[in-house]
């Protein structure tokens, strides 16, 4: 599916291509019958955007955003592995899989780079597009919600990217929230051990 | 797939068997075994290591599959070790095991990156300018370049190509070179040790520039500059291995376990076999389990505690009953038979003068060469005054005679007098300074008075001008030492019960250790090295090291370590273990790494006392000297302040200066030749009718900024930037912390005399910081371009310890993920680059390079009687004698690749060597030439190739001795032209040995026995400091010959420290300026001592930004701090806390913990602000690191320079970052501010 390879474009770095392309990226996404008007619309305002606004602008914000904000991060394995030494062998998979369909990488991304994954879709059968899509769609809904969060216009292409996968019957790996500070203490706290009752004053 | 409806519940299938009974097939699923396989499952193991800046060198495999790595595990093929001792491995610890993560972690840094606001204005002015142009519009118009540098730290990079980031730097390189000079191009990286090849990239580009080389090993504090003082070297100690050939070890202010995992082991496995452990270490340290009897002074009272311990062991073992092991060793490998001339200082008493000298002697002895460093001594048989073999006037001018045997000047034999006891003229009373007696608000002092008279025994010389007195160092000692000998008067110790300097009693009132303690450890570890001839160690580190006075401490270690003659001999001696990281082939890897081949000398400047000069940290010094100068001074002219004294060592050529001089270096050549002068002539001439000065006079001019700055292989700002406010605040000029004011707006503490103030400060002195990493650390975060770099899996490179005797690689097991390049690509990149952009400003230049005096060359004789001063009218500057040495170096600009790119023309001329020995290397270039290959064209033109990071690798390894067995045996041939004796047995049995790249990647290699160390590789002893000197008779690099336990340099006398004394922490005022801001504040709070020792949770091979290390601590940066002072200001464990001084303040969180004593707390060193950091109250700032809270102060008695071991030399000598003795106010943080949010608002304030 072509849409695919447009929230690709989209959600890579925003060099000089991807902003001349913009406008032609913004009209093929608005006619894009997959979508529901409102998330194709949105898309076609930040193709816009990133067409118009000065590119050194569009760059910083897209830097600060994806590559200095860790639970932004668009490498998926990220969200799942973490630093988990399982994070090697899931790549390995990963391009394995890209391996078995016909596909080499050029060097310089890894297997679980959001657009990388993206642009392979696009070259997929629809049906196994949407079955990978239903494993990421954990990682991709809080992408979505935290992009959202932060008022990001970038959070409508994580939003095609729901509105193409089928609901979830499984889950490719628990996501964390991401962290709410006020809380966090909380979810972390040991509780003490204790071997004798709780002193008078504290609660147990 | 499920596997229950294959499986069979009832039934089980009837076997086939096959193999007459022996097999059966059975066909129940196997498919859940394919999980397992694939876990394990690789296409290749490469062998690595980890650097951040770890002494570990542990070998690694490296797991790689489909282009992937996937985990990591140890190596264990390191060569074993003799019968009888316990092998290496298992070498490794948690954080190097967690280090693949670092590869593919979010906080990678993936691009080249720079700042919106740079990239704005460069692609402006590039469209209509050429390079150099483009950059000289952006820095020449100050309002962009105060904008581009108002947001460092702020977020806002872009990526770029890695073209166009070569050009911004090769451009900012270019313009800086031709407008202010190459002096004013910087580049740090520390600790070559643990990826050289990488250290040498940069190192080679910067000096092929004519840039500066900044020391770290000073400016980290882990230098100990009581070992250049006394043994004139660097740093040298026992590999690991050896703890285990020692029977008694003190454990002092290190944290084994902790900070040297891999090698703790040796510790455990000494204590299986009968080793008695004591542990010295204020908190209940992880080492403190170790201990047979942990010990637990009050931090930063070490000294005190050591000098006790030479007390006992003076008394009992030297002057009661002397041991005859212990009076040997002394007489011979010490310089304690050496005659110290006494001075008369008011009517009452002597105070000790510089250490007698043969042009003393009408006649000098006959000796003709140097006899002005050439010491005396009296022999015992004949009673003469002798000049022994072996001391510095020895070394240079003349062979055969620098030695350790027992042989006057004349070959007579003779046996050095320790005493003049029993041959006295008579005892006089000699003055001792006590600094004790002054406390300050947090240190206690104690009642003794600050001049301390003493009697001892004393001769009387015709001298040839007139008579001298004369003591030896040991009786000096002894009398400083406190022990009654029966010389009569006061301040003696008959009893360990008397309270007097230096007495166990003594000691308790300020350590808090019990004087049975003391006494106990003190005979054990005597007893023991008596017995077993020195097999008695200390493993020292940090925990003194760090502090203002750590002189005294390491000197008072090591007098107890040469009472019992343990240095040199296996299991004994001085473990010093703090960042020194021995860079084994270093004599093959100074011509890569400083461009030694094309151009000498390099430009090298001493880390300290340049950031303490251009980030402005002397602005608020207020350390007077006068503080530290010994009530026995010797008269002169002490006066002003700490940058002053600085300013007077870099003029005396004692200390590197960069920028050298307020004029463009490239220009002075032409300026001579006009005027008709030598260069050299030309500039002592301007100097002296102040047409010309140095650059330090002025540091806040504009003229005299550091103007580009690299950093490399380090997180400067985010783990050793000492007074990280003041770098923010002065050096990048961006928002920062600092809270207290300088002289001139406090109207506190005496402005310098010399140095010119600027009652404005600058702000922003770099033009260009630029940083080569592969994470996005604290400095990353602050720079203006940012290079990814290869991490340690992706790059090829060597790596050694001194914990163990192995070179060992690291090697790209993959290649450089997303755009990353190696160190060795990218500035062998840039050096094309600037090599192409130069000529629009550069072409063939003539650069004037000053250098200091340096150690281990002729310059160390420079200034042997005294120091005179041609600023104050003493006499005319003389280049290479009472100023710095002169050089005219020609550059070719335009060729800077193709010299960076393969093995230069020097090498043949002037031959290879280092620690004063030369030898001819041709042979060596040849082969190199065979085996990288012949540059076919161009200026380089049949040079042997250095185009790839394993050719630079194998430069190194053919170049020097301790990997190519020939040119081991050729450099103790040199040596044994020195010594007059035959050393090449240490080598000889591996002379057809070479070690080449792909043979330490196959297993790790032992090196070869080298002249550049002190001890020996053998398969009979381990490495241990030292034994060559014991056991070969080599000399130690000092003025006597021997280890130098009297410091005879007027400075050192004047500063009271010509022997060991007990000097409390300074006072550094950083508290009390807070007085406001504290009642402002409210609440409670307490005031601590601040300590930053290193931790388990990133020192010294991963990060703290681990989120593996993370999780196993706090998530984020935190204090320790004991329960009661916890209780004192209302703090409970992991509360948020604010720490703050005048210095700036920080954020964490609280460790309460009974490990940590009252008045202390702990905040584990280089804790990155990148994570889970809030906002400071107080500044308004996020939260800041360890070092927003310290500010270093330098000391006189380490500017000293052209004087034998007390000479400078590149991480030899010189400044030392001290930051321990600072205090801190700590209370609660009420409420948490996360700032989270963006910084537009300031970004477009500021524009």
């Amino acid at each position: 599916m072509r849409i695919f390879k447009l929230l690709s474009l989209l959600l890579g770095y925003p060099d000089e291509a991807v902003q001349q392309a913009a406008p032609e990226i913004a009209a093929l996404v608005r006619d894009e019958p997959a979508l529901p008007r409102e998330t194709a619309a949105r898309l076609a305002a930040l193709a816009t955007r990133i067409a118009t606004d000065g590119l050194l602008d569009t760059q910083e914000a897209y830097v600060a955003l994806f590559d200095q904000t860790r639970s932004l991060s668009l490498y998926l394995f990220e969200h799942v592995h973490g630093e988990s030494r399982d994070r090697g062998q899931a790549m390995v998979d990963l391009r394995t899989l890209y391996e078995a369909n016909g596909l080499e990488m050029e060097p310089g991304e890894l297997p679980d780079y959001l657009p990388l994954f993206l642009e392979f879709l696009g070259m997929t059968a629809v049906a196994e597009a949407r079955d990978l899509l239903a494993d990421i769609r954990p990682i991709a809904e809080s992408l979505a919600q935290r992009l959202a969060k932060r008022r990001s216009d970038y959070a409508a292409v994580l939003d095609a990217v729901l509105a193409l996968a089928p609901v979830a019957v499984r889950t490719a790996g628990s996501v964390a929230p991401e962290d709410e500070l006020a809380g966090h203490d909380h979810v972390w706290a040991e509780e003490p051990v204790r071997f004798t009752a709780a002193p008078a004053g504290e609660s147990p | 797939m499920s596997h229950f409806l294959d499986r069979l519940t009832f039934f089980r299938r009837k076997p086939e068997p096959f193999a007459n009974g022996h097999g059966i097939t059975t066909t129940e699923d196997r498919g859940w075994e394919e999980a397992y396989r694939a876990r394990w499952q690789h296409d290749k193991i490469v062998r690595s290591t980890h650097g951040v800046n770890c002494t570990g060198s542990c070998s690694w495999k490296i797991y790689v599959k489909g282009g992937i790595v996937t985990w990591e595990t140890q190596q264990t093929d390191y060569p074993r070790t003799r019968p009888d001792m316990p092998n290496h491995e298992p070498r490794g610890c948690q954080r190097g095991a967690s280090y693949s993560w670092y590869l593919y972690s979010g906080n990678r840094l993936k691009h080249p990156m720079v700042r919106g606001r740079l990239i704005r204005a460069w692609r402006a002015a590039r469209k209509t300018l050429a390079p150099v142009a483009a950059w000289a519009s952006i820095m020449e118009d100050e309002a962009t370049r105060r904008a581009i540098h108002k947001v460092r730290g702020k977020g806002g990079f872009v990526r770029v190509p890695w073209d166009e980031a070569n050009e911004i730097i090769a451009s900012a390189n270019a313009y800086t070179i031709r407008k202010y000079g190459p002096d004013r191009v910087f580049g740090f990286s520390p600790i070559p040790a643990m990826s050289m090849v990488s250290y040498a990239s940069g190192s080679r580009y910067l000096s092929l520039l004519g840039g500066v080389s900044l020391s770290f090993y000073d400016w980290y504090c882990d230098l100990p500059p009581a070992s250049p003082q006394t043994w004139g070297e660097q740093t040298d100690v026992p590999e690991s291995a050896d703890w285990f050939n020692s029977s008694y070890i003190i454990v002092w202010g290190s944290n084994v376990p902790q900070t040297r995992t891999p090698d703790a082991h040796f510790f455990t496995e000494s204590r299986y076999r009968g080793t008695r452990s004591i542990v010295v270490s204020p908190d209940y340290s992880e080492a403190a389990k170790f201990a047979d009897l942990w010990l637990h002074p009050k931090q930063g009272t070490d000294a005190a505690l050591g000098l006790a311990l030479g007390h006992v062991v003076l008394r009992e073992f030297h002057v009661d009953n002397p041991d005859p092991y212990f009076t040997d060793y002394c007489r011979r490998y010490s310089d304690m038979p050496f005659l110290v001339r006494l001075v008369k200082q008011g009517d009452h008493y002597y105070i000790p003068d510089r250490l007698l000298r043969a042009c003393d002697i009408a006649g000098g002895l006959g000796e003709t060469n140097n006899p002005e460093w050439k010491t005396l001594a009296f022999d015992e048989a004949s009673g003469r005054i002798v000049a022994p073999h072996g001391t510095l006037g020895f070394r240079w001018g003349e062979g055969g005679r620098w030695n350790l045997e027992e042989k006057a000047g004349d070959g007579s034999s003779v046996r050095l007098a320790l005493s003049v006891a029993g041959t006295a003229d008579g005892v006089e009373e000699v003055a001792f300074p006590y600094f004790g007696g002054k406390g300050h608000a947090h240190v206690a002092g104690t009642e003794h008075p600050e001049i301390l008279p003493r009697r001892l025994p004393v001769r009387r010389l015709a001298g040839a001008e007139g008579e001298i007195v004369v003591a030896t160092v040991f009786d000096l000692l002894a009398a400083n030492y406190g022990v009654d000998r029966g010389f009569g008067g006061a301040n003696v110790a008959s009893s360990y019960d008397d309270d007097v300097p230096y007495t166990p009693a003594w000691q308790e009132r300020i350590t808090g250790v019990p004087r049975d303690h003391v006494i106990e450890v003190a005979r054990g570890f005597a007893a023991n090295a008596a017995k077993t001839h020195g097999k008695s160690m200390v493993i020292l580190g940090a925990g003194l090291n760090h502090w203002y006075h750590m002189d005294m401490s390491y000197r008072a270690i090591i007098n107890l370590l040469v009472l019992c003659g343990c240095v040199g001999q296996s299991g004994g001696g001085w473990s010093h273990y703090v960042g020194q990281e021995k860079l084994r082939p270093q004599t093959g890897w100074l011509p890569l790494a400083f461009a030694l081949d094309w151009t000498r000398p390099p430009r090298q400047m001493n880390g300290t006392s340049f950031f303490y000069t251009h980030t402005d940290q002397w602005r608020y010094e207020t350390l007077e000297v006068g503080e530290l100068l010994s009530p026995t001074a010797p008269e002169g002219d002490w006066s002003g302040a700490m940058i002053d004294y600085n300013l007077r060592a870099e003029r005396l050529g004692w200390l590197p200066s960069a920028p050298q001089l307020r004029a463009n270096p490239l220009d002075l050549a032409a300026a001579a030749e006009a005027a008709g002068q030598a260069p050299a002539d030309y500039i002592a001439d301007r100097l002296v009718v102040g047409e010309l000065e140095f650059a330090s006079q002025d540091p806040d001019h504009p003229d005299n900024w550091p103007r580009n700055l690299f950093v490399w292989r380090s997180n400067l700002l985010g783990a050793s930037g000492k007074g990280h406010e003041y770098f923010l605040k002065h050096l990048l000029g961006t928002a920062h912390g600092v809270q207290g004011k300088d002289l001139g707006a406090s109207g506190q503490g005496a402005k310098p005399s010399d140095v010119v103030w600027h009652e404005a400060a600058p702000e922003g002195k770099l033009d260009l910081l630029v940083t080569l990493d592969f994470r996005m650390s604290t400095t990353a975060l602050h720079s203006d371009i940012v290079l990814p770099t290869a991490t340690w899996y992706e790059k090829n490179d060597l790596n050694t310890s001194d914990m163990h005797p192995f070179i060992h690689p690291l090697s790209a097991a993959v290649d450089p993920a997303w755009e990353a390049r190696s160190d060795w690509v990218i500035y062998k990149e840039l050096a094309k680059t600037f090599s192409r952009i130069a000529p629009e400003v550069l072409g063939r230049e003539r650069d004037v390079v000053l250098t200091p005096m340096m150690h281990d060359a002729p310059g160390e004789l420079a200034q042997p009687l005294g120091v005179r001063d041609w600023t104050r009218g003493e006499g005319r500057p003389v280049p290479g004698l009472t100023m710095p040495q002169v050089s005219v170096v020609e550059r070719d600009y335009a060729n800077v690749y193709t010299a960076f790119t393969s093995l230069g023309p020097l090498l043949d001329k002037h031959g290879n060597g280092g620690k004063g020995l030369t030898w001819n290397t041709s042979a060596e270039i040849e082969l190199l030439g065979k085996l990288n290959g012949t540059v076919r064209e161009g200026p380089a033109s049949g040079r042997p190739r250095i185009d790839s990071d394993i050719d630079a690798a194998e430069t190194i390894m053919s170049l020097a001795p301790e990997t190519n067995g020939e040119v081991a045996v050729k450099a103790w041939q040199a040596l044994g032209q020195q010594t007059g004796r035959k050393h090449a047995h240490l080598a000889s049995a591996r002379e057809d040995e070479k070690i080449r790249y792909r043979d330490i990647q196959a297993q790790p290699r032992k090196i070869i026995s080298s002249p550049t160390w002190s001890g020996v590789e053998s398969e009979h002893v381990s490495y241990n400091a030292g034994y060559t000197n014991v056991h070969e008779l080599i000399p130690w690099r000092t003025l006597t010959g021997r280890q130098q336990l009297y410091q005879d340099h007027l400075w050192m006398r004047a500063f009271g420290e010509g022997l060991c004394v007990w000097r409390p922490p300074i006072d550094t005022r950083s508290v009390t300026p807070m007085i406001e801001a504290r009642k402002a504040g409210g609440g409670k709070d307490v005031v601590l001592n601040f300590i930053t020792p290193h931790q388990k949770w990133g020192i010294h091979s991963t990060y703290t930004d681990n989120l593996i290390m993370l999780t196993l601590n706090r998530g984020g940066p935190v204090v320790w701090i004991s329960e009661t002072d916890a209780k004192t200001a209302g703090i409970v464990d992991n509360d948020w806390i604010e720490a703050y001084n005048a210095n700036g303040a920080l954020v964490a969180r609280a460790v309460v913990s009974q490990r940590v004593p009252q008045g202390m707390t702990m905040m584990y060193h280089a804790q990155d602000k990148t994570v889970n950091t809030p906002g400071s109250r107080l500044t308004g700032q996020r939260g800041g690191i360890h070092n927003s809270v310290t500010r270093t102060v330098l000391k006189p008695t380490h500017m000293i320079g052209g004087y034998g071991q007390l000479a400078y030399g590149f991480n030899y000598y010189g400044t030392v970052g001290s930051n321990r003795d600072e205090f801190v106010i700590i209370r609660k943080l009420d409420q948490v501010d996360w700032l989270d949010h963006p910084a537009a608002a300031l970004a477009q304030e500021a524009v």
